[in-house]
């Protein structure tokens, strides 16, 4: 036997020699022609638009390394958004095309690639972001180039506080106003003491802060907090050492990292001992599966949850819940519900759309009148934001929405209260660079 | 002092260690006997944490998922060991770190692709606790620790006195002789890939109950991996496993006194002071 595969006999004729015969060109050549006409081939709106010229938006998401999975769900509800809006009609007459960049998890791979969407693509806006930390690499590249950022997913709170932008938005909510309606829920109904174990990096942290802080206001404490780094696999020698006489379990993670301390903190007997509570990036529907009847009794907030019972049981919401769970079957087979990245992705390209048609907005020399027009917008709940209705605040780029206080029961999420906007406000701690 | 606190990481640490052991393990066996660094490893423990979602909700029963999840991972690293690594022998050994690393992007899209972003879960045989202290702790994790032990137990074993157990060592020793000898070395690459493929499967199925398995789940624990494959000394089995419970002990009982943050850069420290005092690794003699 030669110790080498392609020295074998019977693999002279499929490793390649170094020779190009005539057969093997005319092979090669057909199948790059026919690859190259497949690209010929305009996207399906295009005959729809005539010759209009289409509105480039640009959406970055991690869709491979460790964060894809969540970059995955939060492309869908961008496509959903921009797929509604060409079928009726597009903007101002012109077709939306998306053009996806995939930053694989990494801050240093995102600003490259906003650079390439704002230089070589040439995008009149950008919609997307999922991870804080990329998010918060990318801003300056979007005010370099005067190009509005609509931020679909990243929470980390200085993105619309100290290190707040002219070009960027967050249309959904973010710590600071989730901790103000949440604390006098955690306090009132379920324990002064708390601890809070927390994913130690820039959303974990800001948020950590934002619940010491309103916890507190509330007539709470905060006995001590656990970071504990990104994508520690094993939690168990860190959550066991979370003992003493408090309350409460506070959990601030999200994704995998979510499901970790689910099932480890069940496993230590902590979620049994303490009442177990947390943001509802723990319990989204894409970590239900994974966590079982570990998670039974959690007690969270979220902007969003996949449930059709009221006040979530308008027609716009079923609607979008629908077409969601279709969209998210193509890319699992498990046929997951929608979570709040679906969700806040498909509101944050609906409202650019808003803000789009509102400035007459025809490319980036219009950059100003957009950014003018989206500050201070307000969204009502329709079609094109089933969550609910939305104040896009002037003074910070920050959006107030209502807010939903669930229980998992069942392994399903159930409402227990629901935190109007007006009742999540906190005051604006933003002071844009000037031009 | 925590006495307390101090029984509890002793524990942790020696139950960590133990999986992580297996992990590591198959992949300094593929590194002594291949010259591989495989670092497609990880996205095998992955695949075989998937194996054994598949296989569990097919037969409801836990065992046989983890023994179905080794084999099937087993066939697929001889598979990648044939059609990738074989071509590679005898060339410059970035080639192949090259060819693994490639194999791991694909593998890791491939599960993401086939099976979506939803992470899944494998129920745990039973689950039982113990009272340790001020924790309910659970029987399960020392299910692993006993597993782990009893897996690399039986893997010293088959090589120190199994026929093909002799016939992997004499190839580790000498390539060209134990050709010269009849021993078929290409099958024997082969062989090894493939129990190395399987020790990462059996872990991503027992390691799964504890952490949800999804396309990612192999990153988080292929790095330490290596830490504990150079700390130990390339291609030494006995170190490697004794190098994984000296780091998770070492970080257990730091994450005592200081932040997690800061409990997770000992095994870098360890790592680096490994690198620059004893380059060999730290469990066998520094050539001088």
């Amino acid at each position: 036997m030669a110790e080498r595969w392609h020295d074998e006999p019977w693999a002279r004729d499929i490793w390649w020699s170094g020779k190009t015969t005539r057969r093997r060109f005319l092979g090669l050549s057909a199948a790059a022609g026919a690859l190259g006409a497949t690209m010929l081939v305009p996207p399906p709106w295009r005959e729809a638009f005539g010759q209009a010229k289409p509105y480039k938006i640009g959406t970055m998401q991690p869709l491979s390394g460790a964060a894809a999975a969540g970059g995955k769900t939060a492309l869908v509800g961008t496509q959903l958004a921009v797929d509604r809006i060409n079928r009726a009609g597009g903007i101002n007459g012109r077709p939306v095309e998306l053009i996806i960049a995939d930053y694989e998890s990494k801050p240093d791979v995102g600003r490259r690639k906003a650079e390439k969407l704002l230089v070589e693509d040439k995008i009149d806006a950008h919609e997307g972001g999922f991870l804080s930390n990329v998010c918060l690499a990318c801003m300056p590249v979007f005010e370099e180039h005067k190009v509005v950022n609509m931020i679909g997913v990243c929470l980390d709170t200085t993105m619309t506080t100290s290190k707040c932008s002219r070009y960027t938005f967050r249309p959904f909510d973010y710590a600071p106003a989730q901790a103000v309606a949440f604390a006098p829920y955690l306090i009132g109904k379920m324990g002064k003491k708390w601890h809070i174990a927390y994913a130690d990096y820039a959303w974990g942290q800001s948020t950590r802060d934002a619940y010491a802080d309103q916890i507190k206001k509330a007539g709470g404490e905060v006995v001590a907090t656990t970071g504990i780094p990104l994508g520690t696999a094993d939690m168990t020698a860190f959550l066991s050492k979370i003992t003493g006489n408090f309350d409460g379990l506070f959990g601030i993670f999200f994704g995998k990292d979510g499901v970790t301390i689910g099932n480890q903190a069940f496993d230590l007997g902590l979620t049994k001992k303490y009442k177990w509570a947390g943001d509802g990036a723990i319990a989204e529907s894409t970590n239900l599966p994974a966590l079982g009847n570990k998670i039974e009794g959690f007690v969270g907030i979220n902007r969003y949850v996949p449930v059709l019972d009221p006040p979530l049981n308008t027609s716009s919401h079923k609607k979008f819940f629908e077409e969601a769970i279709a969209r998210l079957k193509q890319i699992d087979p498990s046929g997951p519900l929608p979570d709040r990245y679906v969700q806040a992705n498909f509101e944050a390209m609906n409202a650019l759309k808003v803000g789009i048609q509102k400035a007459g907005f025809r490319g980036r020399e219009d950059t100003m009148k957009l950014i003018e027009a989206l500050e201070g917008l307000e969204m009502k709940e329709s079609d094109d934001f089933p969550q609910g209705d939305k104040t896009l605040r002037k003074e910070d780029h920050q959006a107030f929405i209502r807010e939903f206080i669930f229980e998992i029961k069942g392994g399903k999420h159930r409402i227990v209260e629901v935190v109007p906007k007006e009742k999540t406000m906190f005051p604006p701690a933003c002071t844009f660079p000037k031009a | 002092m925590p006495f307390d606190q101090i029984l509890i990481q002793l524990i942790n640490g020696i139950v960590s260690g133990m999986i992580l052991a297996l992990v590591a393990s198959g992949l300094t066996l593929i590194f002594g006997i291949m010259d591989v660094v495989n670092f497609a490893h990880g996205e095998l423990f992955m695949l075989g944490a998937y194996a054994g979602v598949t296989i569990l909700a097919a037969t409801g029963n836990f065992w046989v998922a983890l023994l179905a999840a080794c084999v099937i991972i087993a066939l697929l690293g001889a598979a990648l060991q044939v059609v990738a690594l074989r071509p590679l022998v005898g060339r410059d050994p970035l080639t192949t770190i090259l060819a693994t690393f490639g194999i791991s992007l694909v593998l890791q899209n491939y599960a993401l692709w086939q099976f979506g972003p939803v992470a899944r879960k494998i129920q745990e045989p039973f689950t039982g606790h113990f009272r340790l202290f001020y924790l309910e702790y659970p029987w399960y994790r020392i299910l692993i620790a006993v597993l782990s032990a009893a897996i690399i137990g039986m893997l010293w074993l088959f090589m120190k006195y199994g026929k093909y157990g002799i016939w992997i060592r004499a190839t580790t020793q000498d390539r060209i002789m134990a050709s010269a000898m009849g021993i078929p070395v290409p099958l024997v690459h082969t062989a090894v890939f493939a129990i190395g493929a399987a020790m990462a499967a059996a872990s991503g199925v027992l390691f799964g109950p504890l952490v949800g398995v999804n396309h990612a789940m192999g990153l988080d624990v292929i790095l330490r991996a290596f830490i504990v494959v150079v700390v130990g000394g390339m291609g030494n089995l006995g170190g490697s496993i004794l190098a994984a419970i000296f780091i998770s002990l070492l970080e257990a009982l730091a994450s005592i006194w200081v932040s997690p943050a800061q409990a997770v850069i000992v095994s870098f420290v360890v790592l680096i002071l490994t690198l620059l005092f004893r380059p060999t690794g730290l469990f066998v003699p520094t050539p001088k």
